[in-house]
């Protein structure tokens, strides 16, 4: 089985790249705030403004011809754009001989959970109102879920095992665990791993309308008087290599991935004791297969976002850890990235190898009733951190778990 | 044969020609088409009306699950449940974390984005409610799975197009292969929609009134919907419980074109090393391959290109190894499609018989291939490849071999 390493990192956030936005999580910046109607666009056309109530989201401003010089950026979607920038970053500083990318080096594992809603909508919609013959083919290319990862691709010449993968809220970190097996398996050699997640109209209807946008427009993960979340948007990947091919290149690794495990919570969230009792399974299969005793973990990231479902999330994280190990996240911070939220995650626990703070559970103050003890982040703290836990729990039931290790152990 | 190898023991099919596996198998021998004009919804506005639905009629157990849970997923659960039947393991499980689903899609529910968009337009998107975001999102089809069969093992959702249902089958035989699960439900699933419907329509791709792949005239592809579900065990498991075993799947390959959305490479590259790539998994060379199931879409670009994917990987013998296309018959029915396919090739290796290719009349100077025309054929088959190519450049090839353990 090949030793799986961590040797790239990009990203795009509200809060900047890779690097600015693990930096600023750490100080407590938030990546989230009041949304104009005219960012959102298209809140007129709807023609019911009760549609969408919410103002309060997170957005990456960027300049698409700035950031895309030179290049026809028009066939890439939102979470596609997203997606390149993020790999780009990875990649950046990495040299892989052009027949070595022909060769089918490098690939790419994506998880999302929408795609881009915005893009199917849209061309559904142009079809209704215009008439079938009036869609775009460009939007119809894209409106498959794949579709970012396919642009990807093409834009990096990225012709290695290229996947898309999705359980909701949970895909980023099932990305990080198909990527890590399928180097482990020796079918890749090299691949990008993380999420990417655009913030649509479409998406925050849907959200609002299924009641789980915070009143208060206020992210609180865990606390007992959370009200919903805010979304998020951005994209995160790893380059992820098995350690042969990384030593071959003379690659510094800035950690590795130790294990992965997953699980599904049949109630599909309705029951926390199952929700947990599954979240917990998935992180002692992640810290069997890492060989990582428990006394081993020093940081734990979760996705919890103010939802529902952080109370099973506690739950787990008390049952496996006990009040032994800090628990920390990124969307207190960023709001919640869906697909993308894992990756975010994953750059948080990077950081703190590298000698950078555990962030604050922003907006946390009480804990749940249901959960007393575990060792909540209330403040940002310094800890000698040599092996953290990714942990996600999708609101569908998908429950997944990472392990890292920094580079050197 | 070592012990560990991954072998299908169930299956379960929902095509336009039928549902279960063996309504479909009949048919799909006998040459029988399963397209007719669309009813789902108005297709007046277009200048094309074929499409492979699974009618009300030879699907009545659509109903039994309620429609605010999408079609793709009610296709799903009746594949899943004869799946599970014809493997032997009853109706479900009791939350079982031994028992795990991967499952592909293209389009997930579009259905609710449609809703979602004639509310819209409306003015009525407010009264959209919480159905959305509970039924619409791709992952839906696998959790909704989990949650009816009792599956509590890893539960994912692979979109990856129209070649899906292949990484689907290869995640599953992965997570067996590392006992991350004892049992795995992989397959694939896609409702007919007016979305996909319209998008194939203004790329021109839909054919007018018939589906062949490989003929001098073809005309396109015909969008179509349907799911199909495999049971997966390492073999030792199965040969244990005294299950049927109905072929091996002996290895898998993955790979992307990264030049093209929705045409594919113009040497057919990405498939190519997909097959490459399959091939060595299973440690098979080309000449051990006795079937091939095609994408074979039966648009003019699709099967000109494949064909020369096979070129470069199989050389000579491209022009005799037999391949079919099933969308012949059930038309192209998205992240199904190469499920569908990998159900049919199972049974072909067990019946010792292979679907034709039908509505071929004039062999393509670009297509030199033996599509098996017209006409089922008896023949033995050990080994199958089954590929499968999807916008986004993604390729996938499956092969499936003879069990003989």
């Amino acid at each position: 089985m090949e030793p799986v390493v961590i040797t790239g990192r990009g990203a795009l956030s509200p809060l900047g790249n890779a690097a600015q936005t693990a930096v600023a999580v750490a100080e407590g910046q938030v990546a989230y705030g009041p949304i104009e109607d005219e960012v959102l666009g298209r809140l007129d056309r709807s023609g019911d403004p009760e549609a969408l109530r919410t103002r309060m989201a997170g957005r990456v401003e960027y300049n698409p011809r700035e950031v895309f010089p030179g290049r026809n950026f028009r066939p890439v979607d939102r979470t596609g754009q997203l997606a390149i920038l993020a790999a780009e970053g990875a990649l950046e500083g990495v040299e892989v001989a052009e027949e070595d990318r022909r060769g089918a080096f490098i690939g790419l594992v994506l998880g999302t959970m929408f795609g881009s809603v915005h893009t199917i909508s849209a061309f559904d919609r142009r079809g209704l109102e215009a008439g079938p013959k009036y869609v775009k083919p460009l939007d119809f290319a894209n409106s498959v879920i794949n579709a970012a990862a396919g642009q990807a691709a093409i834009w990096l010449g990225l012709t290695g095992t290229n996947s898309t993968v999705t359980g909701g809220a949970a895909a980023g970190v099932l990305a990080l665990a198909q990527a890590t097996q399928l180097i482990r398996d020796g079918r890749a050699h090299a691949l990008l791993a993380g999420g990417s997640e655009e913030l649509s109209y479409e998406g925050l209807v849907g959200f609002e309308q299924a009641g789980l946008l915070s009143s208060g427009g206020r992210v609180r993960p865990f606390d007992r008087d959370r009200d919903g979340t805010v979304l998020g948007e951005g994209s995160a990947l790893l380059l992820l290599e098995s350690q042969g091919a990384a030593t071959l290149r003379g690659a510094r690794p800035l950690g590795r991935v130790l294990g992965h495990g997953s699980a599904f919570d049949t109630s599909r969230g309705r029951d926390p004791e199952r929700a947990a009792s599954a979240l917990e399974r998935a992180i002692r299969v992640a810290l069997k297969d890492a060989g990582s005793p428990v006394d081993t973990i020093n940081a734990v990231f979760t996705g919890a976002c103010g939802l529902p479902g952080d109370v099973a999330e506690a739950k787990a994280l008390a049952a496996v850890f006990g009040d032994a190990v800090p628990v920390t996240g990124t969307a207190s911070n960023l709001g919640c990235c869906l697909g993308a939220g894992g990756a975010f995650q994953a750059l948080g626990l990077l950081h703190a190898f590298e000698g950078g703070r555990l962030p604050a559970l922003g907006g946390f103050e009480r804990a749940p009733t249901e959960v007393s003890s575990l060792d909540w982040c209330r403040e940002a703290r310094t800890v000698d951190c040599r092996r953290g836990v990714l942990t996600a729990t999708s609101f569908d039931g998908v429950v997944a778990a990472v392990v890292l290790e920094r580079a050197g152990g | 044969m070592p012990i560990d190898s991954v072998v299908v023991t169930g299956l379960g099919l929902v095509t336009p020609v039928g549902v279960g596996r063996e309504t479909a198998w009949s048919q799909l021998l006998e040459g029988r088409s399963g397209l007719a004009p669309v009813r789902s919804f108005d297709t007046s506005r277009h200048s094309v009306s074929l499409g492979g639905e699974v009618k009300e009629e030879i699907a009545p157990e659509l109903r039994r699950l309620p429609a605010s849970i999408g079609r793709a997923t009610r296709l799903a659960v009746t594949a899943a449940r004869e799946a599970l039947d014809d493997a032997g393991f009853g109706a479900a499980w009791d939350d079982d974390p031994t028992v795990g689903v991967a499952m592909g899609t293209t389009s997930g529910e579009p259905g609710w984005v449609e809703e979602m968009d004639d509310r819209w337009i409306a003015g009525e998107l407010a009264g959209l409610g919480g159905g959305f975001l509970q039924h619409y999102p791709c992952h839906v089809i696998a959790a909704h799975l989990g949650e009816e069969l009792g599956a509590s093992g890893p539960n994912v959702m692979l979109p990856a197009a129209c070649a899906a249902g292949n990484y689907a089958v290869g995640y599953a035989h992965d997570a067996l292969k590392n006992g991350r699960a004892d049992v795995m439900l992989a397959g694939g699933a896609d409702a007919f929609s007016r979305i996909t419907y319209t998008g194939f329509a203004r790329l021109g791709a839909i054919a007018p009134e018939r589906c062949q792949p490989f003929d001098r005239h073809r005309q396109g592809m015909v969008p179509g919907e349907g799911a199909a579900i495999l049971v997966l065990e390492r073999a030792q498991d199965a040969r244990e419980r005294g299950a049927r075993i109905y072929a091996e799947v002996a290895g898998y390959g993955l790979s992307c074109d990264a030049h093209h959305m929705t045409a594919a490479h113009p040497d057919g590259d990405g498939a190519a090393r997909a097959m490459r790539q399959a091939l060595a998994s299973a440690k098979l060379e080309p000449t051990e391959v006795s079937y091939v199931s095609a994408h074979g879409t039966g648009t003019p670009t699709n099967d000109k290109l494949e064909t020369r994917a096979l070129q470069q990987v199989f050389g000579g013998r491209s022009s005799s190894v037999p391949i079919s296309s099933i969308k012949s018959m059930i038309g192209h029915t998205m992240g199904a499609a190469s499920a569908i396919e990998s159900c049919i090739s199972a049974l072909a290796i067990v019946n010792g018989a292979v679907p034709p290719t039908i509505n071929y009349e004039e062999p393509d100077p670009e297509c030199p291939l033996d599509c098996i025309p017209n006409d089922a054929r008896e023949m033995s088959v050990d080994v199958v490849m089954n590929n499968a190519y999807a916008f986004g450049g993604n390729k996938a090839s499956v092969i499936l071999r003879r069990y003989s353990g």
